[in-house]
């Protein structure tokens, strides 16, 4: 670890020590080698597992047991995907996510901005209490809201629709902040033009301000897909019927076994592989904007 | 936090009239959803939890009884299978938290100081590898962790290359710190320790240590969320800057002094979002014990998350569970509140006051999207790294 | 401000007033659970059957029966497969929209039943004293009969005979002693596989306290008797297999439960119920296996029991058509059918006889209905007994006295 620390930019050096400048230089190097050596090995901690879950869902049931960590199966065989897609809810699990996580995707998106615009630029009395309560709420941890949330959905009589697992994810306060802190950070310039020519603050909002919120939309929207992508709890708590099953719900009962009582691990890692694809795909098409998030939501 | 900013209001009174009311509607829809599916549900769990409902018809009507404290009383003071569940619950938590957050700390700190270096080649590759997991959801990963660490899973093959014979992790309720005692003899506690407890459970048995298959839990945790926390580090590096160190090295400090001397006191705020989103999310785990273990074995994967949900969703104590997850709810705010008193600096700039101000309202932010822990931490990222960068 | 915190009041009491208006109107349904006179009947709706399956067979034979009188009736009905069925099914009830007709396990009837989530239809079943006493009282609560059997099983040892003849052992080696149980055992341990495995639950060691003459409560599920001393020597006779090193856990051999354990070869024998001939069938169409009696113990014989009642729930909208389809399903052919195609014995004398002749070699289950015991059925107990299970995980370095003991003021708590 200590030797990791390695950094060869030029700079001007006052040599008064000839010796100790070459000491330097060697240990520099000498890191560099432990440096990558030691991220290496990391990063293929960091991956195996996922190579050797897609492995082994193209295992046989015996293979898989049998042969836990090599890379490439005896027999190859698409069992596993064919069992899922063709003779299992599957298809149906993966329907409903997409659904919900687009409808709450969009919401999410035109919801946030639009407090978030309020919040942060227009003037109205309760703006301060509104934001206090907003940063109350935030504070509330999730699981706390499970049974609170199944009481609600159930006396307004959604449960077990569409309309119950979508509606109580339209809004994402941490979303309303993030939206809010870009609406500060823009100038106002563009906007007191448009209020000079009489424009409504709906079409400002909408034709002029959204479109300069381009990179902290992206951020939201890409928080708001994973988010509701790999939402659990909300699912359990807001639905009972095999029809509106998501695909955590659906691959969690997987995992406890549902559809038999033996092991079948390439079924089950063959659904988990299927269900990362989504957000693995939107992580590589958006991976510059979330890596580098300092051109995202930050302020200037 | 200065809500009202500074922004000049000119043009503003032009429309002044107008925006008092599209600031209500433009407001309307968030309040309406926060309103009705948290504020509401809140206050309805909170009479649940002082009530007997049984989970069946309305808790509101004439059949249900108004409890007193009987609900809480059960999990936290009377003697029988409520309390000791919990008691169990809350200390498998305590442990998991315990090693799970500095754990996850550390590796995202050490991860985002290999990577900070300029000249590395490939940063963007192990940045990718990295954070990966984070993306993924806490129901996949858990699928795979079963796998990997089951009787005759990948880990326990690895293991054997070298000789060892690995446990049966999720089936494996021995405690750590028991195995570690037990491996130099003592099998039994001293009997100040067995003879005495809290929760209905024996002191003995607070000193378990987390069980193996809570272990392999925490492996996974860390797995998923080292990424996450890892790119608010790098962020917050970035906005340092090397100019300071590289003087250092010149100086003949080695890596070691400098990571501790130079870097990490500048890292402090970040440290202390990551610990607070830590706290936060360890104690809500949920999503990988409903996947996975279900508590088991022995209940050693019992957390008070999951205990609360099943109560009332399995047991039809709805009292109960609503009671647990009001306790929970107290136990994170003095949890925060504890690691706050523990890393305040003792004398604050006004500077330094306002950016924890700012810092504590992100955090909640960031923790509202990171609960359920597991995936749910992206959101940490782009808001905390945000303002790090801005400080 | 202060008229922005009055808006904010105004705005926060109207969306309560929304609230509470939908709580007194159409969100709940009444409390009252429909006495026998007075069944729902709205017959435009669909039936949902709720079942937990072992697999495929079940699966498919319980649809297959669905649909033939749904057909017949002209009704619309459909099967869905529980994942957790105790959860789905409190879910249900606490959300006002259960499933109709759905398994029900006797350890969960209690909790249900209180609550008012059950309908007791028992009295509306015409052959009704044709099923066993004990499962119907099993299946009953407060005296009222919620839920009729939909089949019975018992356990039994269940031994691989290829590793049986392999080990040098013939039918007259077949163990009738613990003692001869724990001969049979050690010399079935290879290194490939031990001799006996068994999951770590009150519903397999159970049998081993039932022939001590022990087991969690006595016969009439009114009195706790865990850390009797019957109770303590059988599972100790447990500890004694499960640390000789020939015996282990399912679970710690990497298989879900004791039949898995057997077919994949990692166990020469298990103890397990007449449901084996199904998934046996499907999951390990080339294992050869023999089902034999369980040893006797200090007491004599002993095993354990079990049913799944076909409950009805008292939200169902049309509670005659329940009724209706549960008695198809009960009835004679149907039963049978179910036994051909998973492997279920029949809950009624009438048809013992029969299944007897139809599958001889499962017929060791069926006699183990004269001496089987049956599981705490008290509100509540399926909480002890969950937790009796997760301490029999760390049976090998705990006294079963102390796990008993706990057990004992636990059940204590729940029977009154």
């Amino acid at each position: 670890m200590s030797e990791t620390h390695t950094s060869l930019t030029p700079v001007t050096l006052r040599q008064t020590d000839e010796g100790r400048f070459r000491r330097a230089l060697h240990s520099l190097i000498h890191g560099r080698v432990l440096l990558y050596l030691a991220l290496a090995v990391i990063a293929l901690i960091y991956i195996l597992p996922f190579v050797i879950q897609i492995a082994t869902s193209f295992k046989s049931d015996a293979d898989a047991a049998a042969n836990p960590v090599s890379l490439i199966p005896e027999v190859w065989t698409t069992a596993a995907y064919r069992r899922l897609f063709l003779n299992s809810d599957f298809p149906v699990w993966f329907k409903n996510s997409v659904i919900v996580t687009l409808v709450v995707t969009a919401g999410r998106v035109f919801f946030d901005s639009m407090a978030g615009y309020a919040l942060s630029r227009l003037r109205f009395p309760g703006r301060n209490l509104i934001f206090t309560l907003l940063v109350a709420v935030m504070s509330v941890p999730m699981v706390v809201l499970l049974i609170p949330k199944f009481l609600i959905i159930k006396t307004l009589g959604i449960y077990d629709s569409y309309l119950g697992m979508i509606l109580p994810l339209l809004i994402d306060a941490s979303g309303v902040f993030i939206m809010k802190n870009f609406f500060e950070s823009i100038p106002r310039s563009v906007e007191e033009q448009a209020m000079i020519d009489r424009a409504g603050t709906f079409r400002i909002f909408w034709s002029i301000v959204l479109p300069m919120a381009r990179p902290a939309l992206v951020t939201i929207t890409i928080l708001s897909f994973q988010g509701s992508w790999n939402e659990l709890s909300h699912f359990i708590v807001s639905t009972q019927s095999p029809a509106l099953t998501t695909l955590t719900k659906g691959v969690a009962s997987l995992a406890s076994g549902q559809l038999s009582a033996g092991s079948q691990y390439p079924i089950k890692l063959a659904a988990a592989a299927v269900m990362t694809i989504p957000v693995a795909v939107l992580f590589f098409a958006f991976q510059k904007r979330i890596m580098n998030t300092s051109e995202g939501s930050v302020k200037e | 936090m200065d809500v009202t900013g500074t922004q000049s209001h000119g043009a503003t009174r032009i429309k002044h009239g107008n925006e008092r009311l599209s600031g209500w509607l433009f407001c309307m829809p968030m309040l309406v959803i926060l309103g009705v599916f948290l504020v509401i549900p809140i206050t309805m769990a909170l009479w649940v939890s002082f009530s007997d409902w049984s989970g069946r018809g309305s808790p509101f009507s004439s059949h249900v009884n108004f409890a007193g404290f009987s609900n809480y009383a059960a999990v936290l003071t009377k003697p029988g299978l409520a309390q000791s569940d919990f008691g169990t619950a809350i200390r498998n938590n305590a442990w998991y938290t315990l090693l799970v957050v500095p754990l996850q700390t550390l590796l995202s700190l050490l991860l985002a100081v290999m990577l900070n270096r300029r000249i590395l080649k490939a940063r963007g590759f192990f940045r990718t590898a990295f954070y990966f997991p984070s993306v993924t959801s806490s129901v996949a990963i858990t699928v795979l962790w079963m796998f990997l660490f089951g009787a005759s899973g990948s880990i326990n093959a690895m293991l054997s290359w070298v000789g060892i014979n690995g446990p049966n992790w999720f089936n494996d309720p021995r405690g750590l710190i028991q195995i570690l005692l037990g491996s130099i003899g003592i099998s039994k506690g001293p009997s100040v320790l067995t003879q005495h407890g809290l929760l209905g459970l024996s002191w003995w048995e607070w000193l378990a240590g987390p069980s193996v298959a809570m272990f392999a839990i925490m492996l996974m945790v860390i797995f998923t969320t080292s990424g996450t926390f890892m790119l608010m580090f790098i962020a917050a590096l970035q906005s340092i800057g090397e100019g300071t160190e590289e003087a250092a090295i010149m100086d003949g400090t080695n890596a070691w002094q400098r990571l501790w001397h130079i870097t990490v006191p500048q890292l402090k705020p970040t440290i202390f979002t990551v610990v607070t989103l830590g706290i936060i999310g360890t104690w809500q785990v949920f999503d990988q014990i409903y996947t996975g273990t279900k508590g088991g074995p022995s209940k050693t994967t019992l957390t008070p998350a999951y205990l609360s949900y099943s109560a009332a969703f399995d047991n039809q104590e709805w009292g109960q569970g609503a009671a647990i997850s009001f306790v929970l709810f107290v136990i994170i705010i003095v949890m925060t509140w504890i690691q706050r008193q523990l890393m305040k600096d003792r004398k604050m700039s006004r500077r330094k006051t306002a950016y924890y101000a700012a810092m504590k309202a992100e955090t909640l932010a960031s923790a509202q999207s990171a609960s359920g822990l597991g995936t749910g931490q992206g959101s940490a990222r782009s808001t905390s790294t945000g303002d790090a960068e801005h400080v | 401000m202060m008229r922005g915190r009055t808006a904010m009041a105004t705005a926060i009491t109207a969306v309560a007033a929304m609230v509470l208006t939908a709580c007194g109107g159409g969100g709940f349904s009444s409390e009252d659970s429909a006495s026998a006179g007075s069944l729902t009947s709205d017959s435009s709706k669909e039936l949902n059957v709720l079942i937990a399956s072992s697999g495929d067979p079940e699966t498919t034979a319980v649809k297959a029966a669905v649909a033939a009188w749904a057909k017949k009736n002209n009704r619309k009905a459909t099967v869905s497969v529980a994942s957790d069925i105790n959860q789905q099914l409190s879910q249900g009830f606490a959300s006002g929209s259960p499933a109709d007709v759905f398994y029900l396990a006797p350890e969960q009837l209690a909790g249900y039943a209180a609550n008012g989530s059950l309908l007791a239809y028992g009295d509306q079943i015409s052959n009704k004293d044709d099923y066993y006493q004990s499962l119907l009282q099993s299946l009953s609560y407060d005296g009222k009969l919620y839920a009729i059997p939909k089949d019975v099983s018992t356990l039994q040892l269940v031994i691989n005979t290829d590793m049986w003849s392999a080990a040098g052992l013939s039918a007259s080696d077949y163990p009738k002693t613990w003692s001869d149980l724990e001969s049979v055992t050690a010399k079935l341990t290879s290194a490939g596989h031990v001799g006996l495995s068994f999951s770590p639950e009150y519903a397999r060691v159970g049998a081993f306290m039932a022939q001590a003459g022990g087991g969690l409560v006595n016969k009439d599920g009114n009195k706790a008797t865990a850390n009797s001393a019957a109770s303590v020597k059988g599972l100790t006779e447990v500890k004694k297999l499960l640390t000789s090193g020939s015996a282990a856990y399912a679970s710690d051999l990497g298989a879900g439960w004791g039949g898995e354990a057997l077919g994949t070869g990692k166990a020469a024998m298990t103890i397990e119920g007449n449901w084996i001939s199904g998934s046996f069938s499907a999951d390990y169409p080339d294992l050869k296996y023999k089902v034999i009696d369980l040893p006797e113990g200090p007491a004599g014989k002993g095993t354990m029991q079990f049913t799944n009642g076909w409950g009805i729930a008292a939200d169902s909208a049309d509670q005659q058509g329940a009724v209706s389809l549960v008695n198809y399903l009960a009835s004679n052919d149907v039963v049978m059918g179910f036994a051909k195609a998973f492997g279920i014995m029949p809950g009624n004398k009438t048809l013992a006889t029969q299944w007897k002749d139809d599958y001889p070699a499962l017929s060791p289950f069926m006699d183990g209905l004269k001496y089987a015991i049956g599981v705490p059925t008290a509100k509540g107990a399926s909480t002890v007994v969950s937790d009796f299970n997760s301490q029999l995980a760390q049976l090998k370095t705990t006294e079963p006295k102390t796990i008993l003991d706990k057990t004992q003021t636990n059940l204590e708590a729940i029977i009154k």
